[in-house]
Order: C-alpha cells, then sequence, then structure tokens
C-alpha cells in the first residue's frame, strides 16, 4: 500500500466491506485487489466498496474496479459501492460500471439492499 | 491576446506527475468561476491527456516532458497536453464495458472516452514532432 492510499476490510453483519481512502489508480491498484482478493478467500456474497470523499481515480483505477466487477460475477458475489463523490458517480455511470455495481449515497443505503 | 492569458508547466513522464497539470488546471478555472462539477470534469480530462502523453507518447521517459499550456480566453479556458511520441492512432471508439466485464477484452481504454464526454471541444493532432490533444471547455456550456 502507498502512502498516498488506505485499504481496509471489515465485517458488517455478512457484508464484506472494503474501505478505499486515497488514490486509485493503476499504480495503486494492488492493495485494493488484495483486500478483493482476501474477502472472496473468506468466503464473500456481499461486497460494499466504500469511497472517502478524497478518492482520486482515473482510468487506471477503473480498469482496476472493472477486473474485480469481472472476477465478482464468476464468484456469484453482489457488489455495492457508496461514498463516490458526484464527479465520480457521473465518471462510473458514463463508463457503465453502474450496470455492474450499484451505487448508493451512503453505507447505511447501500448495506440496506443487500 | 495577451501573454498573461497563457499558461505553460512542463511534467516529467512519470505516472503522478499529471496531478501537478490537474490541479494547475483548477486552480485558472475556478479563478475564471467555472462551477465545481466542471472543475471536476476539467481536472479529469487533464489528468487524462497527461497519462496518456506520459504513458503512451513519451512512453515512461522521465526525461522527456509533457508540455501542458493554458490558454483563458473570454469564457473559455483551453488546454493543450504536448507529447514527443510517435504519431497516436485514430482515437478509439467508446470501449465495450460489457466484453471487459466478461474478459473477453482488458479493461483499458477509458481515458479518451472520458476527455470526450467531459470537455465541450477536443481535438487530437499529430505530426513527426509529437501529439497535441486540445481540450476547450466553455462557461457557458453544458450543465
Amino acid at each position: 500500500m502507498t502512502k498516498s492510499q488506505e485499504i481496509s476490510t471489515r465485517l458488517k453483519g455478512d457484508v464484506s466491506v472494503i474501505d478505499i481512502r486515497g488514490e486509485v489508480t493503476s499504480q495503486t491498484g494492488k492493495p485494493i485487489e488484495d483486500a478483493y482478493h482476501a474477502v472472496t478467500a473468506a468466503g464473500a456474497k456481499k461486497i460494499l466498496m466504500v469511497f472517502a470523499s478524497d478518492c482520486y481515480i482515473n482510468s487506471g483505477g477503473i480498469a482496476i474496479l472493472i477486473g474485480i466487477l469481472s472476477q465478482s460475477r464468476k464468484h456469484a458475489q453482489r457488489v455495492r459501492m457508496s461514498g463516490l463523490t458526484a464527479h465520480f458517480q457521473k465518471i462510473f455511470s458514463m463508463v457503465g460500471l453502474t450496470k455492474y455495481a450499484e451505487i448508493h449515497p451512503s453505507e447505511d443505503a447501500a448495506l440496506s439492499t443487500f | 491576446m495577451t501573454p498573461e492569458n497563457k499558461f505553460e508547466i512542463h511534467l516529467p513522464s512519470t505516472l503522478g506527475a499529471e496531478k501537478a497539470a490537474m490541479d494547475f488546471a483548477a486552480e485558472i478555472a475556478k479563478k475564471m468561476n467555472f462551477p465545481a462539477d466542471r472543475v471536476e470534469d476539467l481536472k479529469t480530462a487533464v489528468a487524462e491527456a497527461c497519462m496518456n502523453a506520459i504513458e503512451h507518447g513519451n512512453k515512461l521517459d522521465a526525461s522527456v516532458k509533457v508540455g501542458v499550456s493554458l490558454t483563458v480566453d473570454k469564457g473559455r479556458l483551453k488546454v493543450a497536453v504536448k507529447d514527443k511520441g510517435g504519431r497516436m492512432k485514430k482515437p478509439p471508439r467508446k470501449p465495450d464495458i460489457d466484453s471487459q466485464i466478461e474478459g473477453k477484452t482488458p479493461p483499458r481504454g477509458w481515458g479518451i472516452f472520458l476527455i470526450e464526454e467531459l470537455m465541450d471541444e477536443v481535438s487530437f493532432d499529430s505530426s513527426a514532432e509529437g501529439n497535441v490533444v486540445t481540450m476547450i471547455i466553455h462557461l457557458d456550456k453544458k450543465e
């Protein structure tokens, strides 16, 4: 993990939460992938990715997220996202990520949809 | 145009350097009173153009600079990002998210798509000297 990024995981009921703070780019993607692989290895079927408001996400980071969503389908996992700023909600919608991961305004709102 | 309306910065071709151009462009846009959401659009577009120049144009050679010029004009901001790479291929159409999710194609190629979606005018020019992406954002266009 780089200094410009903090990734952690926690359980909220039967939902595995991945907290993401800082940069989401091709260079900083591995810790996010590692967190995803860790919760998957633990049997997660419901995953919530919580983005901090200071996240910097670029096209390289989008590629990382597409990769994770691709794997989540193979593992029959449901993935939700929350915490994204209005700008990145728009970006994710433009790209089409919202077809594969619902985006919710808050963690509680996302958790209530599983 | 007066010289005070034009700014230039030069970036080393290392990933991460694009953030300096992104922040610089944002500061100028804020001073021009662009709304916050359009400043965010600009930041993403400038960062993506610089990353393309760094990675694909200058091939991550830190000794080769990416030139970023910002021109403030009446009601608009023009940003040109220049690299010294070989001729750029024609920009691809929108990548296929479904194909990428299915693992049929690599999950890449979103930078140019985002630039075109977020900016009001975009042009791509290539010559023997390198490539230039020119982006224009208008104060009174798009919501």
